[in-house]
């Protein structure tokens, strides 16, 4: 072996060390939150957060499952799924129109689309509010079912229209050459075919509503309808904090988004970066 | 009557629109208007019926004359939007960098990485913000014990209510919970940029930083110029982190605009005076992102779309 090649390797040796503690560092970073979360979920924590040895134990998940934590998911699942149906019917309409008809206006449409999916909500809140209150409105499920719909409504739009955009148009016309209306071409012939980007779609709503806290917080007071996120606050006292019950809660919370997460990654990051990246 | 193909369809795509319009007027456009009327009123949570007075400017006088207003921009401008931004976009880069090398080829890790990425990425931000309370906790938090642990701190350090680590500590929440869709995109990019490129410039003698300067990073700069602008635009307006990782806390010391804009109206039930800060935000951001279209030249971003 002669010296260049030895100083080569030792260049690689000192290399590839760097890189493994990126990675180790990496892994930890990430992954050192959750694994704490769900650790201290099946632990035995007192309130006073003094960490009896106690072993597994899944007495902070019965406990909250005992104490109303359970009402939540429902709220939550209700309302998710709930909003998620209805922006996604009202988006493949809109996608279907704006992928398949040229008219005046329809740019602008898009660019609305567009700002608002960046839309602040938080300058919303207030107006809102008024208007629910109103309405009668507040801590009601219909009102934050509504404002989940509107909130994931844009996005949907824009992902629809880039999966209607590379199914052919010859398709719809020969089904309407067949006597199809547009509506039964929406359902019979389009649906069957973009089903994967709808799902995605609808997943994206979903996990967008399941982790919404500004307007709950806002618009729901009355303990039993609260969702998810607002639950799991409610365990954090004014002198104590129930951590054990709010790692068990924090687990029932991200174990679904977690599972929808792995089939949509992909899809979400060509939807987000499409303009960037071609 | 009979109507030709054209005008049919135009009624078709009418309909077809409907609901998405109203949507778009009824929980945007409209109360986005509304809300700019309200700021000019004393309106207050205990004459929501019967609405308030016509004040004028004086909200606006208010707010940008009063004494937190200072804290309240550089806390929202520097500490919560800059600072978390930047930081993830590169620790994003890094991260994408790491995940596109040999090594982690090499070592069959890319999958692994890849999954680790979703952790945080998954996660609620509800959720984020407890687990790094967890672990930030002054008496059991795992921070504090590996600290007092290697001997680099003496005393517990309450992360999140110490003046001098608070906002370190929130920009690490934020930057833990936000960055994976950075990284994620940014590997997408690398992935676009051809071999051939990289081994010409190696051959003509390019150094490794002269290729990621010269070759990789113009690549990927369409890609971080739009990331930027989304991080932007949703961490400036975001409520949820300051909130619930301190409460805008200790005492107003992290107070945000966004956290502003909910105190005053549902704590000091000041509602007109509330809406006022919220176009603030508002004009804030348009004139940003007005800036920011002209200076990268974005405009055939919704151009992709149709």
């Amino acid at each position: 072996m002669n010296i260049t090649q030895r100083k080569f390797t030792l260049a690689q040796a000192i290399e590839n060390g760097g890189m493994l503690l990126a990675f180790l560092a990496f892994i930890i970073f990430l992954l050192a939150p959750a694994v704490f979360v769900f650790k201290g979920s099946v632990e035995n924590l007192s309130v006073s957060l003094v960490s009896t040895e106690g072993g597994l134990t899944f007495d902070n998940y019965s406990r909250i499952l005992s104490d109303g934590y359970f009402i939540y998911v429902i709220n939550s699942l209700y309302i998710c799924i709930a909003s998620t149906v209805l922006a996604c019917l009202i988006a493949l309409f809109a996608a279907y129109g704006l992928s398949r008809f040229r008219f005046r206006g329809r740019g602008f449409v898009l660019g609305a689309i567009m700002g608002g999916q960046f839309f602040p909500w938080i300058i919303l809140v207030n107006p809102i509010f008024i208007f629910f209150a109103r309405a009668s409105l507040i801590n009601s499920h219909l009102g934050l079912i509504l404002c989940y719909t509107a909130f994931i409504t844009p996005f949907t739009v824009y992902l629809l229209v880039g999966y209607l955009t590379t199914i052919p148009k010859s398709l719809d016309e020969a089904a309407i050459v067949d006597g199809a209306s547009r509506v039964q071409v929406i359902f019979m012939v389009i649906v069957p075919i973009m089903w994967p980007g709808l799902v995605a779609a609808a997943t994206f709503g979903f996990l967008q509503s399941w982790s919404e806290y500004l307007l709950a917080l806002a618009l729901i007071t009355d303990s039993n309808l609260k969702t998810i996120p607002l639950g799991l606050y409610q365990y954090f006292g004014d002198v104590q904090v129930d951590w054990g019950a709010v790692m068990a809660g924090s687990v029932v919370a991200t174990v679904p988004t977690l599972l929808l997460f792995l089939p949509l990654q992909k899809k979400l990051v060509a939807g987000l970066t499409q303009g960037a990246v071609k | 009557m009979t109507l030709s193909p054209q005008a049919r369809d135009r009624i078709t795509a009418f309909w077809m629109l409907l609901p998405t319009f109203l949507v778009l007027c009824g929980f945007y456009l409209y109360p986005t208007l509304y809300n700019l009327e309200l700021s000019f009123t004393d309106i207050t949570m205990l004459k929501l019926r019967q609405g308030g007075e016509f004040v004028g400017l004086a909200n606006y006088a208010e707010f940008l004359q009063s004494s937190s207003f200072l804290d309240i921009a550089i806390n929202t401008i520097f500490w919560l939007t800059a600072a978390s931004v930047v930081t993830r976009l590169i620790l994003g880069l890094l991260i994408a960098l790491l995940l596109n090398s040999r090594f982690l080829q090499n070592i069959r890790m890319t999958t692994v990485a890849r999954l680790v990425l979703l952790v945080p990425w998954a996660t609620p931000p509800v959720v984020a913000v407890i687990a790094w309370r967890w672990l930030f906790d002054p008496t059991h938090g795992a921070v504090n014990s590996l600290l007092l642990s290697t001997g680099l701190i003496s005393d517990p350090v309450a992360f999140l209510a110490n003046l001098n680590t608070v906002w370190p500590a929130i920009t690490t929440i934020i930057v833990w919970n936000t960055t994976p869709l950075v990284a994620v995109s940014l590997l997408a990019a690398l992935q676009t940029i051809p071999e051939e490129l990289n081994e010409a410039a190696s051959i003509d003698g390019a150094t490794r930083w002269q290729q990621f300067r010269f070759v990789t990073l113009p690549y990927l700069i369409p890609t971080i110029s739009v990331l930027g602008l989304m991080s932007v635009i949703w961490t400036f307006n975001n409520f949820v982190y300051v909130w619930l990782a301190t409460g805008a806390g200790p005492g107003t010391f992290t107070n945000v605009l966004a956290t502003e804009v909910y105190l005053r109206a549902f704590v000091d039930l000041r509602i007109g005076y509330s809406s006022a800060i919220g176009v603030v935000m508002a004009v804030v951001m348009a004139v940003f992102g007005a800036l920011y279209f002209r200076f990268f030249g974005l405009t055939d971003m919704q151009d992709k779309v149709g």
